[in-house]
């Protein structure tokens, strides 16, 4: 496996590499374990960040997910960006986050 | 670090030698070196080293200036310790005045003689931005606000997508007026949000249009700018901040609005309310105010009706820097909470002794020096854990943030909220 290269933040550097196993060892640093709510959101951040290059919007989770905002932060308590965009591997969003 | 170009080094020392007043000269041959500034600096109590002592950054500029712009330091630089502006000077001032420093002033007030010296970090912010040496990760998100008109490249779409939900549920719970209006023109108030509300916590959102609803105020959000951060005030790039400044004050006349309503935010309101007339040299010709004191008013002029037992549990406030200690809104923040919940504590210190989250200055932001935020933060996580609060009100989306992360890592168990979540849950409509 290519080797893992993260930012300041925890972020992956190069996203490209990254896969199931990669979101496992992230979420694990934050102490999650990763469940079907959890590979729902992160599938939804990965392809947005694959078709569009960025994260979706919590809308956008929140629609294809079926979830609540609720769940949401109860799933990911570092949040939408640090804690559920970093699990699925994309770069760190810019701005307040 | 690559060659400096003398083109690089000119432009940098221009910002030395032309001065707009006499501040800078001033404040840069105040500092007597007595360190009482050391333990007032969240860094320097963390890390120990001199190297983080708040008088070594004014060092590193003022050195400069003795060694430019006087005729001792030309002559004989070694007498009066000035230094060239070569590689390793810039290497040193990219880690300490971008890396080591939140600009939360809590030096500057506790400094004997009042030494400026947040001034002084922005004046050698702006001579690294003049050498194009601003941290990468802090460039990313102005650029993003000068291409796309918010610092998150929110698509107009999708912003209009999320406000259209949070309305529906508004809607569904209060009925039909409790609106989110956008782009409505002729209204008083031009709401402005952090594009973090948008992109990932859209519930202070509505926690904020509940609070106008409650108080029937004619309100509106332009979806062309409605974006309250200004990360021009950190990048040291004066005229990037004025061309953000620029396009909310031209946006708020646009819409023929009569006040400006800055949003939770600490920086912008800083930036909006307090720099941006000088950016832009001409002073505002419609009010601005911020979403606190706006709250406030409600309040005293009896607009809302809060039930402060429906917030029990323990709450202490967080003052933003830039908010509290740089803006002056320390009893505001605390007539609103003091009102909405029946359980409150300080922290300790607080107001304008209070200690930044770690997050400020553009921290946040720049990746390059997240472990050193995090580190510093740790005073913070444990004034928070001394009061025994459970739910942190902070007035600034950049703390709220920070302290989330804080909470995680220092396993704090406690809950972050804005004044508006908070507020809006002790209405009573």
């Amino acid at each position: 496996m290519a080797e893992l290269k993260f930012d300041g933040d925890g972020f992956l550097i190069n996203p490209e590499i990254w896969d199931n196993e990669v979101a496992e060892q992230i979420a694990n640093e934050d102490g999650i374990a990763m469940t079907d709510q959890h590979w729902s959101i992160v599938k939804v951040i990965r392809n947005n960040y694959e078709e569009k290059g960025n994260a979706p919007m919590i809308r956008t989770i929140c629609k294809e997910t079926g979830l609540k905002l609720k769940d949401i932060y109860e799933l990911f308590p570092l949040g939408p960006a640090r804690g559920a965009c970093r699990v699925a591997g994309l770069p760190k969003p810019d701005g307040c986050v | 670090m690559e060659k400096l170009t003398k083109q690089q080094i000119d432009n940098a020392i221009r910002l030395l030698k032309m001065p707009p007043d006499s501040k800078l000269v001033t404040h840069l041959n105040a500092c007597v070196h007595c360190g009482l500034c050391g333990e007032s600096c969240m860094y320097y109590k963390t890390m120990g080293d001199n190297r983080f002592l708040p008088a070594r950054k004014v060092e590193l500029v003022a050195s400069l200036y003795r060694k430019y712009c006087t005729l001792t330091g030309k002559i004989v630089p070694s007498l009066v310790n000035a230094r060239e502006l070569d590689e390793k000077m810039a290497e040193e001032m990219v880690d300490m005045l971008f890396g080591a420093c939140t600009m939360c002033g809590r030096c500057v007030k506790h400094c004997s003689i009042g030494v400026d010296i947040s001034y002084i970090v922005h004046v050698g912010r702006r001579m690294l931005a003049a050498m194009n040496l601003v941290p990468e990760t802090l460039q990313a998100t102005v650029n993003a606000a000068l291409e796309t008109g918010n610092n998150m490249a929110i698509p107009t779409e999708d912003f209009v997508d999320t406000i259209e939900w949070m309305e529906e549920e508004l809607i569904e719970e209060y009925g039909e007026d409790a609106r989110i209006p956008l782009n409505e023109t002729d209204k008083k108030v031009f709401y402005t949000l952090n594009p973090r509300e948008p992109k990932f916590f859209p519930l202070s959102i509505s926690a904020m249009a509940k609070i106008f609803f409650a108080a029937k105020e004619s309100w509106s959000i332009s979806t062309n700018m409605y974006d309250v951060t200004n990360y021009g005030i950190f990048n040291g790039n004066n005229s990037q901040a004025a061309q953000i400044a620029k396009r909310l004050h031209d946006e708020v006349l646009s819409k023929k609005s009569k006040v400006l309503v800055l949003g939770e935010c600490g920086h912008g309101t800083r930036a909006n309310r307090w720099e941006a007339p000088n950016y832009l040299q001409q002073p505002y010709n419609f009010e601005v105010t911020t979403v606190v004191e706006l709250i406030n008013d409600y309040i005293r002029s009896g607009r809302i009706k809060l039930d402060k037992s429906l917030n029990d549990e323990l709450v202490t406030i967080h003052d933003p820097c830039n908010l509290v200690r740089n803006g002056g809104l320390l009893s505001e923040i605390r007539f609103t909470v003091k009102n909405s919940v029946s359980n409150f504590i300080e922290m300790n210190p607080y107001g304008l002794d209070n200690f930044c989250c770690g997050g400020g200055g553009g921290q946040l932001a720049m990746s390059e020096y997240n472990e050193r935020r995090i580190k510093i933060g740790e005073i913070k996580a444990e004034q928070i854990r001394a009061t025994g609060a459970k739910i942190v009100a902070t007035p600034c989306h950049n703390c709220v943030d920070q302290l989330a992360q804080l909470n995680h890592t220092y396993k704090l168990g406690v809950k972050i909220k804005t004044l508006a979540e908070i507020v809006a849950d002790a209405i009573v409509l």
